[in-house]
């Protein structure tokens, strides 16, 4: 027996079904499918341009084996950064650049949230290599980029794939903050949904972001897999509590 | 045992962390009048928010206890929240309100007016007295765009249908009195909508940079004519009568009584769409803090000493 | 005229600061009350559930499998969805608060008692106590380390999601943040936003630098420095 509470919330869920299942909501600039595109382009770039600048600088100090508690206090105080309070801070100074709203707030808002644990993860994989193998490889006759290029960085990518997954999940979840400040994305349907309070669109924006979340965790996890060697791989799991 | 001890201290660091939370410091309750805290909301743009604060202030001046969630978002979020008793005040616009409720307001303030009270007495919520100020939606367009695309009027954003891209609030694209009614009493259809914020800085900026070409403001905005923007005239009579109200659970007025309303009531008489717009181009514009603001115009009028 | 602002006016406004000390400082407490409540009940809920997961080991995975979907929905998303259900409330802040920082609270609270060495436990055992008495005076103490660094990352999470409560009606430093997107054109709006997002770090390195402090002096019995 379905009580009035549960039935509710079947009628609720049947009304979320009926608004994905209207093509309408779908299309044109402010359907679903040119919303998604905005997010996963922003993703996509957040990612791509933090790994770019966060892991070549962690690596070298890595390997010089300098800046070890800098690296603690960066990923701490990133951590420490509200994404919300970034987003906002961003807009005036984007407009002041003349970047315009929406878009470039958004990005270097992510930018913030996605280097530090990136930069962090970096160094500690790559200090974390067994100095034994790198005496081992310099024994061996192997140059310093060398021992950089082929040991010290296959050896510490388990750690780097595991921050870089970990950050692209946070960003997406964190994108849908675009939307307070002009940009459109998935987050656009939780933020007019909720201005017009409209629950149904609210939770149909909520289940997008969540869904791409766990896409993405899914086809970065399957990509570090085929990457990361099996005997490296238990390295990773012991990141997941400093990243997280 | 000394495992004890150290244990302690952890557990008591957490206790202690808890107290903090559980120690709720509640406001000072200095206030004359006997009865219910008045808890005042209001629209998330910051003219709402201000003649919120007015009217807190001018309540607390008489000596009733006031709570203060100002910013409540949208009529969508602040409408029921009323009428449910989580807020007890509201500023209002009577147009825009009546047309929420159900209702087809006028031009005609009076008429308008009359027409809300009748909407919302069934629910609980009394209408008091109106100010002269109104505060209509208006659409404005840069005076590069008003001079090269020959805009003055709303009517002659149809020349171009299809290429303007518009801008406002969220809830823009649902309202009567907004781009439901540019798209039906107008005939104008829009390149795009974009979502920003209520007349606000977003909007500013949007109309600044050229990201939408037509912005969704409020006639009584400083920023308007702050920014050099062009006001397109209403020429098909679109917005009606927006005259701002104090809307009141009727309950509250039960409690204490219609002197409750006086002071409401002050404030209203003296507010002018003037006024109004000289209290916005203080906080928009200028910086001060509403609540200085609010305070020192409560004094001018004569409202507080 | 003080309209463009960008290229007159300042970005940031001591002056304003200098003024509004004391509605800085009580949107502080403000933003470490709700951060506090939102803690202390996620630990309590946490432990509960730790509890259960370490006796009942087949429930570690749905429970940390519904936590972390609880994770994944966008705080705005959850607070918007709860808004028509439990109002413009603290509850409605604290129920979106809290659900963030169960899985990380339990992923560590296990991981900790876990990580105590099986030998330590047997001897614990050996001298004579109960399970009950072994939990508390043996497991609880030594996974202390972990759990603590549970909560200090879920202490600062919550930190900057409180900000975002602003959205629904709640205070805090948000309150600044969003003043400040209302009113960024002229100083007092960006300086607003500036310290909105300064007091907040400043906040959740103090939190975190305390709870590091707190984990030092119940455990002085670890010679080595917590990894985080």
């Amino acid at each position: 027996m379905v009580n009035a509470k549960g039935r509710h919330m079947i009628e609720f869920l049947g009304d979320v079904a009926a608004w994905f299942g209207d093509s309408a909501n779908w299309l044109g600039t402010t359907g679903i499918l040119n919303r998604l595109r905005e997010h996963v382009q922003i993703t996509v770039a957040a990612t791509a341009v933090s790994m770019i600048i966060a892991v070549p600088p962690a690596v070298w100090l890595a390997h010089r084996r300098i800046g070890g508690t800098f690296v603690v206090a960066v990923v701490n105080i990133g951590r420490a950064i509200p994404s919300f309070a970034i987003v906002v801070l961003f807009l005036p100074i984007s407009i002041r650049l003349g970047l315009g709203i929406g878009f470039w707030p958004t990005f270097l808002a992510l930018l913030f949230l996605a280097v530090p644990p990136m930069f962090t993860n970096a160094y500690t994989g790559v200090a974390g290599v067994d100095p034994d193998l790198v005496e081992a490889s310099r024994g061996m006759g192997m140059t310093d980029w060398e021992v950089l290029s082929k040991v010290e960085t296959p050896m510490a990518s388990p750690v780097i794939l595991a921050a870089v997954r970990v950050a692209a999940v946070q960003v997406v979840a964190t994108a849908t903050l675009g939307a307070l400040v002009g940009w459109g994305g998935l987050g656009r349907f939780i933020v007019d949904g909720f201005a017009v309070r409209d629950s149904v669109v609210v939770f149909a924006g909520a289940l997008l972001v969540a869904g791409l979340a766990i896409i993405t965790e899914v086809i970065l996890g399957t990509v570090e897999r085929r990457v990361v060697p099996a005997t490296l791989r238990s390295r990773a799991e012991g990141v997941e509590s400093v990243v997280a | 045992m000394r495992t004890h001890a150290r244990r302690t201290i952890a557990g008591a660091a957490i206790v202690a962390f808890a107290l903090i939370a559980a120690a709720c410091g509640s406001g000072d309750d200095g206030g004359q009048k006997e009865g219910p805290t008045i808890t005042i909301g209001s629209a998330g743009f910051s003219e709402a928010a201000l003649v919120g604060e007015i009217y807190a202030q001018a309540l607390e001046a008489d000596g009733y206890q006031v709570e203060r969630k100002l910013n409540t978002g949208t009529r969508e979020i602040y409408a029921p929240a009323l009428e449910a008793g989580e807020l007890d005040l509201i500023p209002e616009y009577t147009g825009s309100a009546l047309t929420f409720l159900g209702g087809t307001p006028t031009p005609d303030s009076t008429e308008t007016h009359a027409a809300l009270r009748v909407a919302w007495e069934p629910k609980g919520i009394e209408v008091l007295d109106y100010a002269p100020a109104q505060d209509k939606n208006g659409f404005v367009v840069t005076q590069a765009n008003a001079d090269s695309l020959g805009l003055a009027k709303v009517s002659d954003l149809a020349a171009h249908n299809g290429t303007l891209v518009l801008g406002g609030p969220a809830e823009c694209p649902e309202r009567p009195h907004c781009l439901l009614g540019l798209e039906g009493t107008y005939g104008l259809t829009f390149k795009e909508f974009r979502p920003l914020d209520a007349g606000g800085p977003i909007t500013v900026a949007a109309l600044q940079g050229d990201e939408i070409q037509v912005g969704t403001m409020f006639t009584s905005s400083a920023s308007i004519f702050a920014n050099g923007f062009v006001l397109l005239e209403d020429d098909k009579g679109l917005q009606p009568a927006e005259n701002l109200v104090p809307a009141m659970r009727a309950e509250i007025i039960e409690a204490y009584g219609d002197d409750i309303k006086q002071s409401l009531n002050a404030v209203s008489s003296k507010l002018t769409t003037a006024e109004l717009t000289s209290l916005n181009k203080f906080v928009e514009v200028d910086g001060e803090d509403p609540e200085k603001v609010a305070a020192e115009w409560l004094k001018a009028i004569g409202v507080v000493e | 005229m003080t309209i463009f602002v960008q290229a007159t006016g300042g970005f940031f406004s001591w002056e304003w600061v200098v003024n509004h000390l004391d509605d800085i400082w009580d949107r502080t407490v403000e933003h470490l009350m709700l951060t506090a409540i939102a803690v202390a009940v996620g630990m309590v809920i946490s432990l509960a559930l730790s509890v259960v997961a370490l006796r009942y080991r087949w429930t570690y995975a749905p429970i940390t499998w519904f936590t972390g979907i609880l994770y994944t929905i966008p705080s705005l998303a959850l607070f918007a969805f709860l808004v028509p259900i439990t109002g413009l409330s603290v509850l409605t802040a604290e129920i979106g608060l809290v659900s963030y920082t169960l899985l990380i609270l339990i992923r560590n609270m296990v991981a900790g008692i876990d990580g105590v060495p099986p030998a330590t436990v047997e001897s614990a055992r050996g001298m004579g106590y109960t399970d009950r008495g072994l939990f508390f005076a043996v497991e609880l103490p030594l996974a202390l380390p972990v759990i603590i660094a549970g909560v200090r990352i879920a202490s600062v999470t919550t930190i900057g999601l409180v900000t975002i409560t602003a959205l629904i009606g709640q205070g805090g430093l948000g309150f600044f943040i969003l003043r400040g997107l209302n009113l960024f054109y002229s100083p007092v709006g960006t300086t607003q936003i500036v310290v909105g997002t300064v007091v907040s770090v400043a906040l959740a390195v103090a939190v975190d630098l305390t709870l590091v402090g707190v984990e030092r002096l119940a455990t002085p019995w670890s010679t080595r420095r917590a990894v985080t």
